[in-house]
């Protein structure tokens, strides 16, 4: 495409205003185009995944879309926006499953691990980690009781919040270390071996988000959201 | 002539002799051949119908009948057959009938019809009919007989039937705009007889909405065209017009019909020859060529915003039927486009009602006529609208747009916009359906995805996350780090503290230059002065050396120093400095002054200083 030959060298940043600046006059393809560019030099972020999902949506590649969303969400696991056209975007595939439903409590604790991305967690726990021992160094030095004794509890406290704000973040990272991926191509039969020749226990269609479990030579394990396994070919499938 | 057919012709002529010899010998005898006509009614008057018969009371054949000229065949000949026997007695009679109808008014005679009755040609005579005015009868342009095509143009008698009867679909324009109407015309031409026709497969028209010509003539109606140069009788089977539904070269498929033609067969009948021609009958199954329509798509440049593809010449006119009505009451708005053009294709115009009131789907009533000309006619749309609360409501004037094929442009029609006066209404508190509180639901029109984030790219490498680098993991102990050193520092500190011996040692040093800065400001107070010369002095060997100031005396001092390898010599300076202190202290007479005094001591604890 023209335009990424021709900016091939150009900042990641004005690449993106650029890009948006298409969009904004519907010409996805050229946004696109820039958007990809962004993600070839080497950089990304939620807000591109996030464009890039829109564009392919407009121009109406819904698996597309849904793989940059999901990109888009393991980098802001809390961004409401990222999460409705997810939503949007599901309606509109030919599989409409029923997902299992969560319990409450893993439910909110779901959220609680997903309410900020990983990096700023770690920030979070360095932030608790330093002050922990900011007021522990207090406390060895402090002479009065008063002081000696509050500054070991906040000390304690701190310790303990960075722990959890670590904890978090590997829950984070366990949950995201999860493959999952997005099918391409339609319609896909789910076999129940990996072979060509086994029994097809499912049709899917392009756009559905599976659980990868297993992978293979040429074939995958996976998981619907509706708890159903099997196994489709590779190149059916795009990990997120 | 050739030999050999004038042979057969021979033998024929000698049949046909002997033949009629051999029935000579009875028939002749037994009765008088009668060839008659008859007419029903000599007196008839235009479009009244009636019948003319003739009759011979014998077998014949070859019957030719008369020109019909001023007279519209119905039907005929009706052909019956009669045979009577009695006592060996055989009569035969055969009858021919035609049902006629008069065209032109005036005295018409039909002419005479011929048969050849045993080797007889017989004729009847003419029939003078009178005609008068009556119904009008629907004529050609040429005056000549309807359904009864012009003979002299099937006296030839054609070698090959596909030059002398085929169709042909014709079209008034082949470049149209998609949505322009087109009149179709599937059309007969012929340069012989039929008798009879039947349409085999009419085309499905793919590609375009038709709307078939309704004629209200049953029959057809031929005329005289040239077409290449040769005379034809034409008839227009059937007109249909057609709406273009996409652009590009649309092809209309072949339009077939089976006839039956009567063509005149050639005979080598000598007798044939003579009396004129013999006439067959043949099936004959025709289709006309293909026709491709070239549609062009409407031009996208200036293309109206509200525009639904109404193509032709129109106008609008949009009404209410009142402007001032009480709440909950009906007000009608009426919208009626009139023109020619694909009217039934129109969409759903769409009215801007002001919000509050309540609408309804309009009701569509056409009046709308078909004819050669084209589709014209009016589309009425109905709208009942009801107005829920009082106020004042402007309702937006209607646009109406459509593509004008003959000047290639968009017209904007516009209607008016009008205002409606709302009174309160009677019987406000029976509307339940509106809640008390006036709210609605907000009204969900459509879902769209969220709008791109349009703020800071906020770009990190790929692959890369800070959590999983080797820089938080550092970071994160550098905390604990930090306390650990912070606490062991903490704790040599207080190791050191917790041994006073040295504490006292280290600070002596420091308190003696105190006691001496004191004794330096009592300069001249002599007993001040000389005691806090020797408090310093005590005081210091006191931390210096670990011993209670209780126990410190000449001698423990002197031990100790010694102990601790300090220079004898300065032993004896500092006892020597002690001694002269206390004395000072009680008598007035010194060997040394207050000034040297003071400096002796310094210099004695600047030099333990340095060796303990």
């Amino acid at each position: 495409m023209l335009p990424v030959l021709a900016l091939g060298s150009a900042q990641p940043d004005s690449l993106f205003k650029k890009a948006n600046e298409q969009y904004a006059k519907a010409r996805y393809r050229e946004a696109m185009g820039y958007y990809r560019s962004i993600v070839k030099g080497g950089q990304h972020s939620a807000p591109v995944y996030f464009n890039m999902g829109n564009a392919s949506y407009k121009l109406g590649d819904l698996p597309s879309a849904l793989l940059y969303y999901e990109k888009a969400l393991q980098l802001a696991p809390n961004d409401e926006d990222i999460k409705a056209n997810i939503r949007l975007a599901n309606s509109k595939i030919r599989d409409q499953i029923e997902e299992v439903p969560e319990f409450f409590m893993s439910r909110w604790w779901t959220s609680v691990y997903m309410s900020y991305p990983a990096d700023t967690i770690a920030v979070i726990s360095l932030l608790f980690s330093f002050s922990g021992s900011l007021f522990l160094i207090i406390y060895f030095f402090a002479y009065r009781t008063a002081i000696k004794k509050t500054s070991f509890f906040i000390s304690l406290s701190c310790y303990a919040l960075g722990l959890f704000s670590m904890f978090i973040l590997s829950r984070q990272a366990s949950y995201f270390e999860q493959q999952y991926g997005i099918v391409f191509n339609s319609p896909v039969y789910v076999k129940s071996e990996p072979a060509e020749g086994s029994k097809s226990l499912m049709l899917i269609h392009e756009g559905l988000k599976v659980k990868i479990l297993e992978v293979g030579q040429n074939w995958v394990k996976v998981r619907l959201a509706n708890g159903n396994e099997g196994w489709i070919k590779v190149v059916d499938l795009k990990g997120i | 002539m050739s030999l050999k057919t004038g042979k057969s012709v021979m033998y024929k002529r000698i049949s046909y002799i002997a033949m009629v010899l051999l029935f000579c010998t009875k028939l002749i005898f037994a009765q008088d051949l009668r060839f008659t006509a008859a007419v029903s009614s000599t007196q008839v008057a235009t479009g009244e119908q009636f019948e003319v018969s003739f009759a011979v009371n014998g077998s014949g054949d070859r019957f030719t009948p008369p020109d019909f000229n001023g007279f519209q065949v119905l039907s005929g000949p009706n052909v019956s057959n009669s045979m009577t026997s009695i006592n060996g007695n055989t009569t035969v009679s055969n009858a021919y009938s035609y049902i006629l109808v008069a065209v032109k008014e005036g005295t018409i005679t039909i002419g005479s019809a011929s048969m050849v009755v045993n080797g007889r040609r017989l004729v009847t005579n003419p029939i003078k009919m009178t005609v008068l005015k009556g119904q009008p009868v629907q004529r050609n342009q040429n005056n000549s007989p309807q359904n009864a095509q012009d003979n002299s143009i099937a006296d030839e008698s054609p070698a090959d039937l596909s030059k002398s009867l085929f169709l042909r679909a014709v079209a008034d324009q082949t470049n149209v705009y998609q949505g322009q109407q087109v009149l179709l015309t599937y059309r007969l031409y012929t340069r012989v007889g039929i008798v009879d026709s039947r349409l085999d497969k009419l085309p499905d028209l793919t590609g375009f909405w038709s709307q078939d010509v309704k004629d209200n003539q049953q029959q057809a109606q031929w005329r005289v065209e040239t077409y290449k140069g040769q005379k034809y009788n034409v008839a227009d089977v059937r007109q249909s017009i057609l709406f273009a539904e996409h652009s590009g070269n649309i092809t209309i498929a072949p339009f077939e019909m089976t006839f039956i033609a009567r063509v005149a067969a050639p005979s080598n009948d000598i007798m044939d020859q003579f009396f004129g021609s013999s006439y067959k009958d043949v099936k004959y199954n025709t289709k006309s060529p293909p026709l491709v329509i070239h549609v062009k798509p409407l031009p996208q440049n200036g293309k109206p915003a509200g525009f639904t593809g109404a193509v032709g010449n129109f106008t609008m006119t949009a009404d209410p039927d009142k402007t001032e009505l009480r709440a909950n009451e009906s007000l009608s708005y009426q919208v009626k486009v009139t023109g020619s053009g694909n009217i039934k294709l129109l969409k759903d115009l769409t009215v801007n009602f002001p919000p509050d009131f309540e609408k309804y789907d309009p009701k569509i009533t056409d009046t709308i006529t078909e004819t050669a000309k084209g589709v014209s006619g009016t589309r009425l749309y109905s709208f009942l609208v009801i107005p829920r609360h009082q106020g004042d409501y402007t309702i937006d004037p209607l646009q109406f747009s459509y593509f004008n094929p003959v000047t290639g442009k968009y017209v904007v029609l516009a209607g008016k916009s009008f205002k409606i006066k709302v009174n309160k209404g009677t019987a406000e508190s029976n509307v339940t359906a509106f809640s008390a509180s006036g709210k609605e639901d907000v009204k969900i029109l459509d879902k769209d995805i969220r709008y791109i984030k349009t703020g800071d790219a906020d770009l990190s490498r790929t692959g890369y996350s800070f959590y999983r680098s080797i820089w938080y993991l550092l970071m994160f102990f550098a905390g604990p780090v930090a306390c650990i050193a912070a606490f062991i520092y903490r704790n040599r500190e207080r190791r050191n503290n917790s041994d006073v011996v040295k504490v006292k040692s280290r600070k002596a040093g420091k308190v003696a230059s105190r006691h001496l800065a004191i004794a330096e400001k009592q300069l001249g107070n002599r007993n001040e002065f000389y005691e806090a010369i020797f408090k310093g002095l005590y005081g210091y060997l006191s931390d210096k050396l670990n011993i209670s100031v209780a126990e410190l005396n000449r001698e423990s001092i002197g031990e100790n120093l010694t102990a601790r390898n300090i220079d004898p010599q300065l032993i004896s300076q500092l006892l020597t400095t002690l001694d002269t202190c206390e004395m000072a202290r009680y008598s007035p007479v010194t060997s040394m002054s207050e000034q040297e005094v003071l400096q002796q001591s310094k210099n004695i604890i600047n030099r333990i200083e340095d060796e303990i």
